[in-house]
């Protein structure tokens, strides 16, 4: 019975990304229950700024390999039929980022893609997802991918 | 020579030893009296429990009729605070400082302090002695190993 | 403004929390993770942890573009190499250090930081203004100059009691500026206003004429405290 699905509510999701498989994963996952319920998914992709610049400095190729993930997030919608809409942003700490918007846009879910192994071989827990585990004032959902050699 | 030594480890034990042997007058000062048993039975200085970075305890040790001062210690901070209380509120002609941390070295060189940097020093040894031509003498430990694995 | 303070102690964060509330940006730099983080959840990400005496840890601060290093650490030592590297490395053209012995102030006078906060020294003049040897109680030392702001108390015997401002035969650049009666009363006095026992006179003065308007507003030289 349709009332009693506990997704059907599920309609704003925040689904930040790196440019990983995991995170493009975690956009498609949030595209089909967003669409399913008639809702929306805005991808936020955050450029952390070190501190010896100033948070709104020019930095003109992280914006430009930003707007390329960004790109990419709306092509793995566009392949489930469905429109997602896109953010660049600019912190000192993209969790901190990530969190801000989830509250801002009224989530439903904050939906986190990690990969199942780091760069050097192991799981590796995040900043951006453990920050989000502690804080986030909506539900969050950690997207770990199937290690390798699964299908 | 009047010299006074900041610091009574092994490197301040050592210097002051040195000195002592070649017939300076030497004073040692050291927070903690029991690290004058760095020195040798024989040493013929002075010994005073102080803080090189406390005018009270500097007087103390002579700086008013130093001709030189040593800063030891391994703190850093310490170390450059006592130098250069030593040449601006002491006016000693000679002031020495260790400074471990290389860019600090740098940056009170530039201000005009004589300072030696230890982890430089070691550093270049340790260089020196990895890239030692194959044809020279191998000494120690790798010599050693040789000579083991072709006995 | 951009400020970097370094030492997350408890000054340093209730200094910090102030300063974001007048919206400047601030950083943190402390060694400790667990105080780090605990900053960190109240103020934001305007923490960093590391050493704030490495220069390293000040380039990934910023420093270079910092308008103000602020040294709060427990050890003078470690906040005068802090201002000394901020200003010479890094030219930050202003810098402030907490001392914790009084008689750090000197070197670090001489050393061109610019402001430094000996809570010690503040301690010492408020006893200072409670004993009877009525020495002269430093408030402010005035940027450039040379001047100070000081304060004392006027006791009974004082020759000046009783007379007009324009009577007494103050040093040369000196002006008494306010007059805080025994009764709380705060008078700006002119030339005429006649001095009282018990009077806190609040003037302006040399550094080095101390002496010669203690001497003038009471008389008989005094034996300092330290």
């Amino acid at each position: 019975m349709a009332s009693h699905d506990p997704m059907a509510r599920l309609k704003t999701f925040v689904v930040p990304t790196d440019g990983s498989p995991a995170s493009m994963e975690a956009v498609a996952v949030a595209c089909t229950l967003a669409k399913r319920n008639k809702g929306k998914v805005f991808v936020v992709h955050v450029i952390e700024v070190r501190r010896s610049l100033p948070l709104d400095a020019d930095l003109s190729q992280e914006a430009a390999r930003g707007e390329e993930i960004l790109a990419q997030a709306e092509k793995v919608a566009e392949g489930q039929d469905f429109e997602v809409e896109g953010e660049l942003l600019q912190a000192r700490e993209a969790g901190h980022a990530v969190v801000d918007e989830a509250a801002e846009r009224r989530a439903d879910v904050l939906l986190v893609g990690m990969e199942a192994e780091g760069t050097f071989g192991g799981f590796q827990f995040g900043r951006l997802p453990q920050y989000a585990l502690k804080n986030a004032p909506c539900r969050v959902w950690l997207w770990r991918s199937a290690a390798e050699g699964m299908s | 020579m009047r010299v006074i030594i900041m610091g009574c480890g092994r490197r301040g034990a050592a210097l002051a030893t040195m000195l002592d042997g070649e017939g300076h007058d030497v004073t040692v000062i050291d927070v903690d009296a029991a690290a004058f048993s760095f020195l040798p039975d024989s040493f013929a200085g002075t010994e005073i429990v102080g803080s090189g970075t406390d005018e009270d305890s500097l007087r103390r040790a002579g700086i008013e009729q130093a001709d030189a001062f040593v800063s030891t210690t391994r703190g850093d901070n310490r170390n450059v605070m006592a130098a250069q209380m030593a040449k601006h509120i002491f006016n000693v002609a000679r002031v020495i400082t260790l400074v471990h941390d290389p860019i600090r070295e740098e940056m009170y060189r530039s201000l005009g302090f004589r300072t030696v940097s230890p982890t430089r020093i070691i550093a270049e040894s340790l260089r020196e002695a990895i890239l030692a031509d194959d044809g020279g003498e191998a000494t120690g430990a790798a010599a050693e190993a040789q000579t083991g694995s072709e006995g | 403004m951009y400020i970097i303070i370094v030492g997350g102690g408890k000054i340093g964060y209730f200094l910090a929390r102030q300063l974001l509330e007048d919206q400047h940006e601030v950083l943190i730099v402390e060694q400790a993770a667990d105080k780090a983080a605990q900053i960190a959840e109240d103020l934001g990400e305007i923490v960093m942890v590391g050493d704030g005496c490495e220069a390293s840890t000040m380039e990934r601060a910023g420093m270079a573009r910092a308008d103000m290093a602020i040294a709060l650490t427990g050890d003078d030592a470690d906040n005068l190499v802090v201002c000394q590297v901020a200003k010479h490395k890094f030219s930050v053209p202003f810098t402030i250090a907490m001392i914790n012995n009084p008689k750090n102030e000197r070197i670090f006078k001489m050393l061109g930081i610019n402001a430094t906060i000996s809570s010690t020294s503040v301690i010492l003049a408020h006893i200072e203004q409670e004993l009877p040897s009525h020495p002269l109680i430093p408030l402010l030392t005035l940027k450039g100059g040379g001047l100070e702001i000081v304060e004392l108390k006027i006791p009974p015997e004082s020759q000046v009691v009783g007379k007009p401002i324009k009577q007494v035969l103050l040093p040369q650049k000196s002006l008494i500026t306010l007059i805080i009666g025994a009764d709380g009363q705060v008078r700006l006095p002119t030339s005429d206003t006649v001095i009282q026992v018990g009077d806190e006179v609040v003037a302006v003065t040399m550094l080095d004429s101390e002496e010669s308007l203690r001497s003038a507003l009471i008389g008989a030289p005094s034996v300092r405290a330290f």
